[in-house]
């Protein structure tokens, strides 16, 4: 028997190594003859920390673990052979299996959860390494080249350029030394796809990077990761040595001339490192600070030299499509957006976590079929897809594909695949406000429209949920995005303005009620606020006038109370504590 | 490359490919793309998105400084949407500019009178100049001095200290130090127009003092006796003595107006009767006079009740009334206490002022309520009259009613309302209405046809004054209502300044939009602000003891002394910007309307940063565009300034934020030219001088021979800096880049410590002369030594920081006055620097390159030369090569800033790079390539060579020098491969490294190789000084005449005899400095040399019985010298000086000579009383007779053609600025060097 721990950040956080130290000594205690083996995120974060005990063909997974069930679960269902079904929230035992898998489709995500993310061995075993083996010694890079093009695959770090083409470009450059990059410089508020793919599947990552390095004629690749990714980075370090030892990174590597070696490069946080040309010049110990295409990259990139930049998400994908063939890659997904694409479900949605599904699902799929709905069963509003730089789908248009073209369609876009669920409970004013704080911080301040432009935006939306608002806002609102969706060097600002404009095309109404009604819809916006107590319902219990913190409701024991509103500050304390439902929030 | 095809506005135009569209457009001419972050001379930068244009087929708008231009590309400037998006990021930019483009005192005085500009004058001690720049805005300065309303002082941001600066009392300090009205500018000639002015108050003596000065013809039409206005009738005597206004309309009217008293308008004459009479324009200033009623019963029929207005008007009339008893004057303007205080003074017992609101609504200034309150005056607020109470017709009491004040709307005034059942009775005499006045402008209505507002006054366009009828304009109170003199005077200059452009051009226009940025614009300013600055107490104004006051009409401010002036002036806090002319981001806001107001949220504060001596740090100012840190890490490699802090916070500081000097900041400041702004500015010597105007002279920097292109900006002759000019960016060779010296050294021309007039020396101590006693003087000990011990006796030395015109005149001056061959520069024969050592080799000592020729080298080895220190333009030079590829060799025995740039650093022992050079010639012989029989073919000597070089194998080398193998085989790689250009630079006036024969072994490696000249390789002989080659080609030298002429050329020396009509002296070495040493030498004069700076040079002085030296400041020599003649600096003469590469170059005049004479003045009059040869006009004279005299020519006319060059010869020279990098440059070609001197390979 085999029993695995989810030891992603995700089930690191939820009390994962407490849950595995339980485990172990259970197991060392008992003598028992179980594998106990780290593994990486699984993707159903919301039930960390999972723990799985596979034997034979039968898998139990029992989510949401503390050490104690782990102890109960060595004893109940190892020792004595009765899995606990409570607990269980996948497998064969429980009528309620989740279904969060049923619909996706796992390329990028093969290993994650499965394997053991710090054992090279683990990673052969399931077949890694054979597609690099594959490319040096059955294709010519050119060769390789055209499988990417003919499996459509495009980036997945927001932009959707196709990757073989991109390789294409690189490897035409004329020069004895191009790099080849990794862009680990996950950004996005809510996406975590990136540091899931890393720490649960080194291996894949490092593997797409050989391929390419391969393919462009490259000797030499960097991964940039931020900082914030210890977990990810030791694995990835890790991962790098145990290749040098076994000679799959190094000098002539498969009995050919094809020489590789990978180094990390840790980014401080920047958000615009994630652009090309600001990542390239933090390698190069430069401010992150994007300059002008062209030239790009591929013909003038780190130190000056032809490289090639994707992302983790990108380069996971490469390994598989050598092995399985580009027309598997393509037979999945729409026309123009082939395979699968990973998302990072959050918000207000039931299952929070990592899922990769085929490209062509639509978005209420997603929602409901893989995420499980709405949180709190609340009525879905939108979704937040593509972070800072995405915009806002309306739940009316929850039958779009997802597809690279039609998203943008919307004016959100792909992104790298985070997906904010919102709820009715969200103000859309203060979610663009939200993604437009981020931008203006992020922003690297080089150019004026990005650098100052946003700062003015981001003004003009706190006014407005200030209460503030002025006629004409939404007008300069407008006029100043549009303006630095065309005045922007990268794409940090010629997206910046994307959450406002989205949410003023599908929610203009909203931010009107906020300006000329002094009044925000979801009841989100504090100042816009006013708390008041029903006199039929209030029974006169006192017990928001204890909790009020600046002695605003007044009453008498059995008689309706009354909110001071020139005291009241707006907490809601009062609203939280009510058993009665007496107050109101308007 | 080939051309391609893209459109731009609609116009098909050819392109080469690699051009930017901001490139393109520029050199076609097509557009003028307004940028800021964009300079040619760094990469493509991209970031203020001001230079935006539309290329068909993008959604988005690109930066035109960094988008290439592509065939078929079709692009649009200038439409609707560019204009929008660039109007937006200037309006975006500026909404976070937190700083004043002018002190708000400008700003805030209708009038614009610079008052931070005179306030820096005058604390130069520039008096006149401060008051003639006041005299630009405001006429009327002595009477302005002491009656305006001061809404400078009210914006004033000392107040945040303090108090406000004294502006108005400056003013009237400059203008009382004037009062005999010494300063009076010329009017331009008379144009034959006509122009009637009605009014002669402030206004119309406003409007006919700028039209007068315009060459106008103005007749001024007063109703009263005499001019004056309000200034007269409505000031008393004890504010305004009226013998001040009297002399200051004079000054005025004595430029030539013609004035008419007694004449009334609509009785005397009307608008149509003066326009058929012949005036071309008429110009309506006839003021508010008539007082506004008390709306009180009888107060016109009560005797006792008398008009404001009128009481003062009769007292200035010479009506003095007797008053007694109590006077009670209603109203809170300074009219009432105008009336209060003369009532006062004109004997009543007591006076009484009743305001219906309180102190702190009265629009009264408070000085003037202060004193008042002083001279007893009483108040009575919140106090309103409702009657009069009269004893037959004679005033007895009044009845008043309390008043309290009820909150207005926000922006007004408190309001005064009756408390009900307070009245009370007030017993009074006498009671005075000055609640204010009206306007009686029905002479102008009806039948005239001039618009009338719906109040009374007459109705204009606020730009222009121009009334309704065409031709006709209107200004002061009779448009304002009663307002203020310095409204009046403003809207007379308007007015004036219409009239006379009505006249030209038929229309008249309001001014240009104009955008100031103002801190106070954003939010308030908050407290901190100003902490760091010290308290210092506004100076009080004299005045006359209070008791005395009252009795007398006598002035009662006494005036500024000038201590107090001079002290007041420091309070000044300069907050207009220095950068004002210079600044892009203000030009641009003018150019595109920009409107702030909808940007208006945070600002970023920063504190000014002025840690550095020569710098002011204001971020405030700074809008990222990031020319200073591009350049300084781009072209300097320094990186002392750096971006900061991201998003909206990003700006740019001294690298980690540190201060600059703490930084490894060099000093060049070429930040402060590239800064579009006035985020890095000058830390100036002086106060920042507000708006006053800036003179740009071109010039060339004269602290070392790299000759760069400066600009002066000058302000005065001893108030300037320098900068670049956008000139000197594009055509000179130095692209507009200075060196710390360049930039900052001419500080010292402005220095105190000048020397102006002739010295001569008695008993020990020096008297001043007058020039021609000094001459005599020193004429007379020099003929004496002559006579006693021969022309040999004498000798004749000239700085090598002198010009051509001057040195040439020295030698001559030796040569044909004196008739000795002593003429030297005791720079060069007391340091040793050898001017000769290659005259046998290649046949003269000199550049066989120019400095651009290291843009075009491969390899570039510096010797004996450490850059940075000395020469950065060169380092520069190198830096920029190195980046196109070139591989830059430094030799440097110890490390150097220039070492971290090296490519390849050889850090041989000290004196061994000649063992280096040499063993390169060996092992260039060595190579089988080699091509021996052409070597021999142009030179000659060749083997000699070889055998000399020998011994310098690669492991003799090596150990000899402590270079180590590598190293060594690293530069003959770099060295040996022929199709490799190399360009040595090499300073012959250093010590640092120098060993007696390495420059000798470097002409023979270049002659070997083949290098000597040609693109791209050849020899830069940096030199130390201004003129160091000047010095050599003109004969400065006891072993050359001009054109480097040597002993032995004895054609050349005897056309040169005949020319000057001159048997030449013998010429021979005569070891000058033996000579000196020991006594053979008698007398010295020398020119521009301080050998007494050094100690140990005093022995060479010791015998000389006569020393006259010319300097133009006190130098150490000039104090032990008989006689010092005081010389001009560079900046006050002309004169043409030699680079290092051989570039001839003229230096403009500047300003006048101090010493009164230009310096080839003084030595040609010395050399006349020696020799009729000295006959000279100018200095263009002289360089006639050099052009005669010298073969190596000093040409005067521009560059010439390439195929006018004589074969086999060319030396060219640059006018100021016009040198133009494309044309190829031209030292000497190889014959030249052939068919002097066959090139010899000297042991």
């Amino acid at each position: 028997m085999k029993i695995k721990v989810g030891l992603g950040t995700c089930g690191i956080s939820a009390g994962g190594r407490a849950v595995y130290s339980a485990l172990e000594e259970e197991i060392a205690g008992h003598n028992l003859d179980v594998a106990l083996q780290v593994t990486g995120c699984m993707g159903m974060c919301y039930d960390e920390v999972l723990v799985e005990l596979v034997d034979k063909d039968e898998s139990h997974l029992y989510g949401r673990v503390s050490p104690e069930m782990a102890r109960e679960i060595i004893n109940s269902h190892v020792i004595n052979g009765k899995p606990v079904p409570e607990w269980i929230v996948k497998g064969k035992v429980v009528e309620e299996t989740d279904t969060f898998f049923d619909k996706q489709d796992r390329i990028v995500l093969r290993n994650c959860g499965i394997i053991n993310p710090e054992s090279i061995e683990d990673y052969i075993a399931v077949g890694g390494y054979e597609g690099i083996r594959k490319a040096t010694q059955n294709y010519t890079p050119e060769e390789v080249i055209e499988m990417v093009l003919q499996s459509g695959l495009r980036g997945r770090g927001g932009g959707g350029f196709p990757t073989g083409l991109k390789w294409r470009f690189a490897r035409q450059a004329q020069n004895d030394k191009k790099y080849i990059i990794c862009n680990a410089d996950e950004g996005d508020p809510g996406a975590f796809m990136d540091r899931s793919v890393l720490e649960g599947d080194p291996h894949s990552v490092l593997e797409g990077m050989m391929i390419a390095g391969y393919a462009i004629g490259s000797d030499e690749g960097y991964i940039y990761a931020r900082a914030e990714y210890p977990l990810a980075i030791q694995r990835l370090k890790d991962a790098i040595s145990q290749c040098e030892e076994r000679d799959l990174l190094g000098a002539k590597l498969f009995g050919t001339d094809f020489s590789f070696k990978i180094r990390i490069k840790q980014g401080a946080g920047a958000f615009v490192c994630g652009e090309e040309t600001a990542l390239i010049a933090s390698i190069e110990g430069k401010r992150g600070v994007p300059r002008i295409r062209p030239p790009f990259p591929a013909n003038k990139g780190l130190w000056d030299k032809p490289t090639n930049i994707n992302n983790v998400e990108t380069f996971a994908n490469v390994a598989w499509i050598i092995l399985n063939g580009p027309e598997a890659y393509a037979s999945r997904g729409t026309e123009k957006s082939k395979g699968t694409k990973v998302f990072a479900l959050a918000g207000k949605i039931k299952k929070s976590g990592l899922a990769e599904v085929p490209m062509g699902m639509t978005i209420n799929e997603v929602v409901f079929d893989v995420g499980g709905g709405i949180k709190d069963d609340r009525k879905f509003k939108a979704v937040q897809m593509g972070g800072p730089s995405g915009g806002c789908i309306p739940a009316s248009m929850g039958d779009i594909k997802i597809d690279f073209d039609e998203i943008n369609k919307t004016g959100a876009i792909m992104g790298s695949g985070g997906m904010i669920v919102l709820d009715e409970t969200t103000c859309m004013v203060d979610i663009a406000k939200f993604f437009l704080t981020f931008t203006q911080n992020e922003s690297c301040g080089k150019c004026t429209f990005c650098r100052i432009g946003t700062k003015r935006m981001l003004e003009i939306l706190e006014r407005i949920t200030m209460g503030d608002g002025k006629e004409g806002d939404l007008d300069l609102l407008e006029d100043l995005a549009h303006k630095i969706k065309a005045a922007s060097l990268c794409g940090l600002g010629q997206t910046a303005p994307n959450p406002v404009l989205t949410t003023l095309k599908y929610f203009r109404e909203e931010y009107e009620a906020h300006i000329r009604d002094k009044k925000c819809p979801a009841h989100n916006c504090v100042a816009l606020l006013t708390y008041r107590i029903l006199e039929d319902n209030c029974t006169g219990c006192t017990l928001c006038a204890r909790k009020c913190p600046v002695d605003a409701i007044s009453g008498t024991v059995k008689q309706p109370h009354v909110i001071d509103q020139a005291a009241c500050i707006k907490c809601g304390q009062c609203y939280d504590v009510c058993r009665f439902n007496a107050v109101e929030k308007l | 490359m080939k051309p391609i095809e893209i459109t731009i506005n609609g116009k098909l135009i050819q392109a080469t490919p690699d051009k930017t569209i901001l490139e393109v457009v520029r050199e076609q001419n097509l557009d003028d793309i307004p940028t800021l972050c964009h300079d040619e001379r760094i990469e493509p930068f991209g970031s203020c998105f001001l230079c935006v244009v539309e290329v068909e087929g993008l959604n988005k708008l690109v930066p035109s400084c960094a988008t290439k231009v592509t065939n078929g590309m079709v692009i649009h400037t200038d439409n609707d949407r560019i204009k929008s998006s660039r109007k937006t990021a200037l309006e975006l930019l500026l909404s976070n500019h937190y700083a004043d483009c002018i002190g708000p005192c400008v700003d805030s005085c209708p009038a614009h009178v610079d008052a931070q500009g005179y306030i820096a004058l005058i604390s130069m001690g520039k008096y006149e100049e401060a008051l003639a720049l006041i005299k630009e805005q405001n006429p009327l300065p002595e009477s302005i001095g002491r009656v305006c309303v001061r809404n400078c002082e009210d914006s004033c941001r000392r107040q945040c200290v303090e108090e406000s600066v004294a502006i108005n009392f400056l003013k009237r300090f400059v203008a009382d130090v004037d009062a005999e009205h010494h300063w009076t500018p010329q009017p331009k000639a008379a144009n034959g127009k006509r122009i009637a002015v009605i009014g002669g108050g402030p206004s119309g003596l406003t409007c006919s003092y700028y039209l007068t000065m315009e060459g106008y013809a103005v007749t001024i039409f007063e109703k009263l006796p005499e001019l004056g206005g309000m200034l007269r009738y409505g000031i008393p005597e004890y504010r305004l003595p009226k013998k001040i206004l009297d002399d200051e309309i004079k000054w005025i009217t004595d430029l030539g107006v013609t004035i008419q008293t007694g004449v009334e308008m609509g009785k005397d004459f009307t608008v149509k009767s003066l326009m058929s009479d012949g005036y071309d324009s008429v110009y309506l200033s006839v003021g508010a006079q008539s007082a506004s009623t008390m709306r009180l019963e009888h107060e016109d029929d009560t005797e006792g009740v008398i008009k404001g207005v009128d009481f003062l008007r009769d007292i200035q009339q010479g009506d003095l009334p007797e008053l007694s008893g109590t006077v009670a004057i209603v109203g809170g303007g300074n009219t009432a206490i105008d009336a209060a205080r003369t009532a006062l003074r004109c004997k009543a017992d007591k006076v009484a002022i009743v305001y219906r609101r309180s102190v702190n609504e009265m629009p009264a200034n408070d000085e003037e309520i202060k004193a008042a309150g002083e001279e007893g005056i009483q108040f009575e607020f919140l106090t309103l009259p409702t009657r009069i109470i009269r004893e037959d017709n004679r005033l007895k009491a009044i009845e008043c009613i309390r008043m309290e004040l009820h909150e207005a709307k926000p922006g007004d005034r408190p309001r005064p309302v009756p408390i009900e059942g307070s009245e009370f009775t007030m017993p009074v005499d006498f009671l005075i209405g000055a609640i204010g006045q009206n306007v009686d402008t029905s002479f102008v209505k009806g039948s005239e046809g001039c618009e009338l507002e719906k109040w009374g006054t007459i109705k204009v366009d606020e730009g222009t004054m121009a009334t309704s009828m065409p031709g006709v304009f209107a200004g002061g109170d009779a448009v304002t209502g009663p307002l203020t003199a310095i409204m009046s005077i403003a809207q007379g200059h308007t007015a004036a300044n219409s009239i006379a452009q009505y006249l030209k051009e038929g229309k008249a226009e309001a001014p240009d939009f104009k955008f100031y940025s103002f801190k106070h614009r954003f939010d308030e300013i908050p407290e901190g602000e100003f902490e760091c600055i010290a308290k210092d107490p506004r100076e009080k104004m004299p005045e006359l003891p209070a008791d005395e006051r009252t009795s007398t009409f006598d002035e009662v401010d006494l005036g500024f002394s000038e201590e107090q002036s001079l002290h007041e002036t420091e309070r000044c806090l300069e907050c207009g910007c220095s950068e004002y002319y210079d600044c892009a981001l203000r030009k641009y806001a003018d150019q595109f309307e920009v409107n702030i107001e909808e940007f208006i949220g945070e600002v970023k504060r920063y504190d000014v940063d002025k840690a550095h001596p020569f710098f002011v740090l204001d971020p405030n100012k700074c809008i990222n565009c990031g020319k200073c840190v591009r350049t300084c890490s781009e072209m300097l490699e320094i990186s002392a300034l750096s971006f900061v802090y991201r998003g909206f916070k990003a700006v740019v500081k001294p690298a980690m934020e540190r201060t600059l000097p703490e930084t490894n900041c060099v000093s060049c400041g070429n930040c402060i030219d590239v800064c579009p702004t006035g985020a890095i500015a000058e830390n100036f010597q002086h106060k920042v001088l507000g708006i006053l105007k800036k003179e740009n002279y071109d010039s060339i920097c004269h602290f070392c021979s790299q000759g760069c292109a400066i600009n002066f900006k000058v302000i005065d002759e001893n108030i300037f800096h320098v900068a670049n000019s956008e000139d000197s960016v594009i055509n000179s060779h130095n692209q507009g880049y200075l060196c710390l010296k360049g930039r900052f050294g001419h500080r010292y021309l402005s220095s105190e410590d000048r020397l102006t007039s002739p010295l001569i020396r008695e008993n020990r101590t020096h008297r001043k002369a007058s020039w021609d006693e000094a001459m005599e003087t020193a004429v007379a000990k020099i003929k004496e030594t002559i006579s006693a011990h021969g022309p040999e006796s004498v000798a004749v030395f000239g700085s090598p920081n002198l010009s051509n015109e001057e040195l040439y005149l020295l030698q001559k001056f030796a040569r044909v006055g004196l008739k000795t061959n002593n003429i030297h520069s005791l720079t060069n024969m007391l340091y040793g620097i050898d001017q000769d050592c290659l005259d046998d080799s290649i046949g003269m000592t000199t550049s066989t390159a120019s400095m651009d020729e290291i843009g075009k080298a491969d390899v570039i080895v510096v010797m004996n030369a450490t850059g940075s220190e000395e020469n950065l333009i060169t380092e520069l030079k190198i830096k920029k090569a190195q980046k196109r590829g070139a591989k830059f060799v430094l030799f440097s025995s110890s490390e150097i800033k220039l070492t971290r740039f090296a490519d390849l650093w050889i850090d041989n022992k000290k004196g061994t790079s000649t063992v280096i050079m040499n063993g390169l010639a060996r092992e260039f012989l060595k190579m089988p390539a080699t091509d021996r029989q052409a070597i021999e073919e142009r030179t000659s000597g060749l083997s000699k060579l070889e055998e000399m070089v020998a011994p310098f194998t690669r492991s003799n080398v090596a150990t000899t020098t402590g270079t180590s193998v590598s190293s060594y085989e690293e530069l003959l790689s770099l060295l040996m491969d022929p199709d490799k250009k190399v360009v040595f630079v090499y300073n012959l006036d250093s010590w640092r490294e120098k060993a007696k024969n390495d420059l000798q072994s470097v002409v023979n490696f270049l002659v070997l190789t083949g290098r000597l000249q040609g693109e791209g390789n050849g020899l830069v002989l940096m030199r130390e000084y201004a003129n160091s080659s000047g010095v050599a080609d003109m004969g400065v030298s006891p072993n050359h005449l001009p054109g480097q002429v040597r002993v032995d050329e004895t054609e050349e020396i005897s056309r040169i005899g005949k020319l000057w009509n001159s048997s030449l002296p013998m010429f021979k070495d005569s070891n000058l400095k033996e000579g000196m040493k020991f006594g053979k030498i008698k007398a010295a004069l020398i020119f521009g040399e301080d050998p007494l700076a050094l100690v140990e040079n005093r022995k060479y002085f010791d015998h000389l019985g006569f020393v006259l030296v010319s300097d133009s400041f006190h130098t150490h020599s000039t104090a032990e010298a008989d006689v010092v003649l005081p010389a001009a600096t560079y900046m006050e003469q002309e004169g043409t000086y030699t680079t290092c590469d051989r570039r001839v170059q003229l230096v403009n005049r500047i300003s006048d000579p101090k010493n009164s004479y230009e310096n080839w003045q003084i030595i040609s009059a010395l050399a006349g009383f020696f020799s009729e040869n000295f006959d000279y006009d100018s200095a263009e004279d002289v360089r006639k007779e050099i052009e005669n005299v010298s073969r190596l020519g000093l040409c005067s006319g521009g560059i010439p053609n390439l195929e006018d060059v004589q074969p086999g010869f060319s030396i060219y020279q640059t006018q100021l600025g016009t040198m133009n990098p494309e044309k190829p440059t031209i030292i000497f070609s190889e014959e030249f060097f052939r068919s002097r001197v066959r090139n010899r390979l000297r042991k």
